[in-house]
């Protein structure tokens, strides 16, 4: 199948793609990274918007060498699972690094970066991405 | 409820079909099933997952019945990505249990060899979230590999314990007439493999084939009224689901779809897990299989290798895993394998697995998922009057 | 005309991509030896990273810098010539990743490789009437050269952004004036629908270049200001050689050029020029310091602007990456991998 982006999809899901806003749970803190409307875990209806920290910990990490049509720019990459103080998890790709670079522990810092684009003509969907830290120790 | 029975199987062998469409693959199956006198027929439930994407053929009900040559029964398509075959059968037992049908039939069918290498990985990832997973071009074999990352350091267990399970499913497939890989391979095979998504190599994958099977059921106030040469019963069978993406769960490694639909199929089936003596799971990734054996209680964590290495998994082992090879060698035609592995079951139940019969198969028990365990149906089969 | 009045910088930042490629790795391609090459390096965009993502880091450094609420952000201007859409703006693309205000100016500028000077002048404009309370000026280029083009050398790939607002929150620096010059003069363009620009080659120097770069210090010197009154003075980099040649020209020390040069290690960001030296300099720059930046943009014109460095660079410099650490952080890449970053490679 074509990888078609459909420019509202993009759209309604650009707070968190561009700055990862999130749905937490009022009650137990819960994240979700879509518009929930009653907490996945605690089953509350208080839920409220929130902003993951621009930095976490790599907890896996994986080269992705089949990706899809449309993303043929982008294979191989790697990509990982990033844990942030709270204990959130999200799945992200990783760029501006070699795989032999990454440890698993090691800091990470969210980049807003081009994802895919829908041929020559099509929307750019962007998004984030996760990144060894430019500069350590600042 | 009322009791449910399995009357017969028909299965084609897992393979790339060139000149065959979804409709032919699926009317291939009829001479297996109705070489008697075809009963009366009250709904057909179709299994399928990518029938819009890679066929652009929906209302497959409507179409496979037509194929079959039972245009004007009911008919029903049925899709939970990969588990579509399980829960079509799940619908089909519903029913006949609540008395709103007698006799059923259930068809798998998938046809994956239309599909290029990305878009089959793509077709394979539509049962993770794509506003989140998918849109980022992260297939489903990358969430699997971090989960195998995972296992791997929380159980300081080396990879070739991981890699024992294809190497299993292809010593099963080779005595398999149905099995897309009828050939055994080694584990430095398995190992040095490409890598797909690091660690899970290219041989820990399930093979993505074209296939067709079909399980007819009926009620016991039907048997009597059915020819049928065997009967298993469909003792018992639940689905149960989880956070989809595998990670926003408490435990990954935990698949709790699986085992709960596991216990409460068990419990319907007022049987014990002691009982049974084939199991034919959901082994999409090396790495999904060992996490099933374990979450459901078959082997201690991070132990599930080694189970396999020491033979209890074998056919002539304490429970024969995955008889005719599992998705790995006789092969995944993903909305069809939950229809392969009941009509397995039905085989080994009623004696007629040859190659691959396991010895004394009185209970068995089938686990089929969608996406990394999103979704889990499980099916517990006896023998009639066990 | 007068001077500027309230007009501060309150936090900058760069944003140089990672990837690099020698000159010589160029050459070696086309058969051009060492001694013809006019830049040693250049940054190199990768395949995930555009203007709008390249605007997006270096605004989100100069942010950190300022340290404001982005909710008072009144206005975005991006200037650069290879906006990833001939029609959306690529403001609005920032504005959003960044989280300001809905409530904000926001627009595209294109003036060859002075659009981001233009940001500066207009969002200096917009806080001086008091339209606005704090805007972002953003540079931005992941220019294109032709294939063995002169120009495939040095076009590269950079961004730096300013914050600027009133006397308000320990600024960095005050811009205290700014004069432009333009011209009609065709030295480079590229047409609609065209991949990449033409250039008249020597035609691009004297009249181009070298006409409107001294024509907007002499403007502005006019306002006043005598070449000893600044600290440092940086230009628009299009090669290693043409900032010191205006220099010269102008009887400026080279002393005073060296420290806001980065093209020889960065490449010619465009738009990012001039303003990557600026971001270079105020990383080293003192309070008092005054900083005499002139931009040029073919086609034609040159923007000048005079700035005060003042007490809160101190505070704020370490609280983003210096040009320094964004120049350390690189990666080499061969031709053929730098023909897949650039999207150069024909998939379909």
């Amino acid at each position: 199948m074509r990888s078609i982006f459909r420019p509202p999809a993009s759209w309604r899901h650009r707070s968190f793609r561009y700055r990862m806003m999130v749905w937490r749970c009022v009650d137990c803190g819960a994240v979700h990274n879509y518009r929930a409307r009653r907490c996945r875990r605690c089953r509350s209806g208080r839920i409220g918007e929130d902003q993951l920290p621009q930095r976490g910990r790599l907890l896996f990490y994986t080269m992705v060498r089949t990706m899809f049509e449309g993303y043929e720019h982008h294979s191989p990459s790697p990509a990982g699972i990033i844990e942030f103080e709270d204990g959130t998890r999200i799945l992200a790709l990783l760029t501006d690094c070699e795989p032999e670079e990454l440890r698993e522990g090691m800091v990470v810092e969210r980049v807003f970066r081009k994802i895919a684009e829908d041929g020559d003509s099509g929307v750019i969907v962007y998004g984030f991405k996760f990144r060894p830290l430019l500069t350590q120790g600042k | 409820m009322r009791r449910v029975y399995a009357v017969g199987a028909s299965m084609i062998r897992i393979d790339e079909y060139w000149g065959e469409s979804l409709d032919s693959l699926a009317s291939q199956l009829v001479d297996g099933l109705f070489s008697l006198a075809p009963p009366k027929i009250d709904a057909v439930f179709v299994a399928n997952a990518f029938g819009e994407v890679l066929q652009s053929q929906s209302n497959l009900g409507a179409i496979i019945a037509e194929d079959l040559g039972l245009a004007g029964v009911a008919a029903y398509r049925v899709e939970a990505g990969e588990a579509s075959g399980a829960a079509a059968l799940h619908a089909a037992y519903q029913s006949i249990g609540a008395g709103l049908a007698d006799t059923v039939l259930v068809v798998g069918v998938e046809k994956l060899s239309d599909a290029s290498p990305e878009e089959a990985t793509a077709a394979l990832s539509l049962s993770e979230r794509y506003d989140y997973v998918g849109y980022q071009g992260i297939p489903q074999q990358a969430i699997a590999s971090m989960m195998y990352a995972q296992y791997l350091r929380r159980y300081e267990v080396p990879q070739e314990m991981v890699a024992q399970i294809p190497v299993l499913m292809h010593e099963h497939a080779a005595n398999s007439p149905h099995a897309q890989y009828r050939f055994k391979i080694s584990l430095e095979s398995v190992l040095s493999s490409p890598p797909v998504a690091e660690p899970l190599r290219r041989l820990e994958c399930a093979g993505l084939g074209d296939g067709a099977a079909a399980l007819l059921l009926c009620s016991s106030d039907a048997l009597s009224s059915i020819r049928h040469d065997e009967v298993a019963e469909l003792a018992g069978m639940a689905c149960s689901t989880d956070v989809v993406t595998p990670f926003d769960r408490e435990d990954p490694l935990r698949l709790g779809a699986a085992s709960r639909a596991f216990e409460e199929a068990l419990a319907r089936a007022g049987t014990d897990r002691k009982e049974l003596k084939v199991l034919e799971i959901h082994d999409s990734y090396s790495i999904i299989g060992c996490l099933i054996l374990e979450s459901i209680g078959l082997s201690e964590p991070g132990k599930s290798g080694l189970d396999v290495k020491r033979g209890k998994y074998g056919l002539g082992g304490e429970l024969a895993l995955n008889t005719f090879g599992g998705l790995k060698a006789r092969g995944h035609p993903c909305g069809a394998t939950g229809v392969y592995q009941a009509a397995e079951l039905f085989l080994q139940l009623t004696g007629r697995a040859g190659n691959c019969q396991v010895d004394d198969a009185r209970v068995g028990a089938m686990i089929n998922l969608a996406g990394l365990a999103s979704c889990g149906f499980a099916a517990v089969m006896k023998v009639r009057g066990v | 005309m007068p001077k500027l009045k309230d007009v501060f910088i309150q936090g900058y930042g760069a944003y140089i991509p990672s990837l690099r490629i020698k000159a010589s790795e160029i050459g070696r391609v086309w058969g051009v030896g060492d001694s013809e090459l006019p830049v040693k390096e250049k940054a190199v965009n990768n395949y995930d990273e555009d203007t709008a993502t390249m605007a997006v880091e270096s605004a989100k450094y100069a942010l950190a810098r300022a340290g404001i609420d982005r909710g008072r952000i009144g206005a975005v201007y991006v200037g650069s010539e290879s906006h990833p859409y001939a029609v959306k703006p690529t403001g609005t693309i920032v504005a959003e990743a960044l989280g300001v205000s809905n409530m904000t100016l926001a627009a595209d500028l294109e003036f060859a490789c002075k659009a981001g000077t233009e940001a500066i002048q207009i969002v200096s404009g917009l806080v001086s009437s008091g339209m606005i309370e704090l805007g972002l000026a953003i540079g931005s280029d992941t220019a294109q050269g032709r294939p063995r083009d002169a120009l495939e050398y040095t076009a590269a790939a950079g961004a730096a952004a300013f914050v600027i607002g009133g006397k308000r929150n320990d600024p960095v620096a005050e811009i205290e004036a700014s004069r432009s010059y333009v011209s009609d003069t065709p030295d480079f363009w590229r047409r609609s629908y065209e991949r990449y620009p033409v250039h008249g080659h020597r035609f691009t120097a004297a009249p181009a270049y070298f006409h409107h770069i001294t024509s907007s210090v002499k403007t502005i010197l006019g306002e006043g200001y005598s070449l000893s009154d600044f600290t440092y003075v940086v230009f628009h980099q299009p090669n290693t050689k043409f900032p010191f040649a205006a220099a010269k020209m102008l009887g400026i020390p080279p002393e005073k050029v060296e420290p806001g040069v980065v093209c020889h290690v960065v490449g010619n960001t465009y738009a990012g020029s001039a303003l990557l030296g600026l971001c270079k300099v105020l990383d080293r720059a003192k309070p008092q310091d005054k900083i005499l930046v002139a931009s040029y943009g073919s086609g034609a014109g040159s923007d000048a602007l005079v700035i005060n460095v003042l007490e809160g660079i101190e505070g704020k410099r370490g609280l983003a990456p210096t040009v320094e650490d964004l120049v350390g952080r690189r990666r080499y890449i061969d031709y053929a991998l730098y023909l897949r970053a650039r999207n150069k490679i024909r998939l379909q």
